[in-house]
């Protein structure tokens, strides 16, 4: 009883596939653009669309539409509340596989 | 999608930015490859025409290769824009900016101050400077560095080992046969290292 409750609770938010593919891009650079978060996911284009809007609708990263040269370009960055609930989601996937390791 | 178990999120995370890492290092390879190839065929080229006229007025060359390195470079970025800069290529980027900008400057300064010593007949031409012992160091300096950062021991071997061959033909050599320096060192600290990145990146 007392091992169950010191589980962390996962952040539903980051508990699906494309938006952790998105924020695992996103960790370890500056800033990516839409294309290369398209590449590297392998997503379509409408639904990284969709899961970018909700990463950004909680505060997760920073959305900038601007333009390289004469060509659209959407730019998207992590923000400091971002890489803190990916460091919590990553700690508290650690957590499970302690537990379940014992 | 939402069936993600745990083993399944690290393993998501690890692939990922493993998958990213990879990219980055790739396109990081490229200008390093297209800098050693200039610099290889430069050297040839004016050791080339050095030897045959006589005339080391050849070494000009160099800022014409400066000139197409750096339209090279643009046009690779530009090509490839969309990747993202990471710690490691922005470190290889800004150690071999500086060396470029030191080495061109110095050499251009170099060349200024031996046009004012032909026109006003003061000092002593070149002063004694080894440009080529210079490069060389600043070279193996450079690709040491850059070794470092992409924590390869074979790269640090191949740049340690090139230069102090390098510096030891600046030494024992003179005129022409000198700058045959250079191409060792745009092989082994340029292009051997850009092979490298990309190919343990895929």
């Amino acid at each position: 009883m007392e091992e169950q409750t010191t589980f962390k609770p996962l952040d539903p938010l980051l508990h699906s596939e494309l938006r952790l593919a998105v924020m695992s891009v996103l960790i370890s650079v500056e800033e990516a653009d839409f294309v290369y978060l398209k590449a590297q996911t392998g997503a379509t284009a409408g639904n990284l669309s969709v899961q970018l809007d909700k990463l950004q609708g909680a505060g997760y990263i920073e959305v900038e539409k601007t333009f390289r040269g004469r060509k659209p370009c959407t730019l998207c960055r992590i923000t400091e509340q971002g890489r803190n609930a990916f460091s919590g989601y990553v700690d508290a996937l650690q957590s499970y596989i302690k537990k379940a390791g014992k | 999608m939402e069936n993600l178990t745990t083993e399944n999120s690290l393993r998501l995370i690890r692939e990922t930015i493993e998958k990213s890492r990879n990219t980055i290092a790739r396109n990081s390879g490229k200008p390093l490859v297209l800098w050693g190839i200039l610099v290889t065929v430069t050297a040839f080229i004016v050791w080339g025409l050095w030897t045959k006229t006589g005339s080391p007025m050849w070494n000009l060359l160099w800022f014409a290769m400066t000139a197409i390195g750096g339209v090279g470079t643009h046009m690779l970025t530009k090509n490839n824009e969309s990747v993202p800069e990471n710690t490691l290529s922005r470190m290889l980027g800004k150690v071999w900016m500086w060396f470029g900008i030191i080495s061109t400057g110095f050499y251009f300064l170099i060349w200024v101050a031996v046009l004012i010593c032909r026109a006003t007949g003061w000092g002593v031409e070149t002063a004694g400077i080894d440009f080529t012992l210079i490069i060389s160091l600043l070279l193996g300096l450079a690709g040491a560095i850059s070794a470092e950062i992409m924590d390869n021991k074979a790269i640090l071997v191949s740049v340690v080992v090139s230069t102090v061959l390098a510096v030891l033909m600046s030494i024992m050599l003179t005129g022409p046969t000198q700058i045959l320096a250079i191409a060792i060192l745009g092989v082994f600290t340029l292009i051997v290292p850009g092979i490298i990145l990309q190919k343990t990146s895929k």
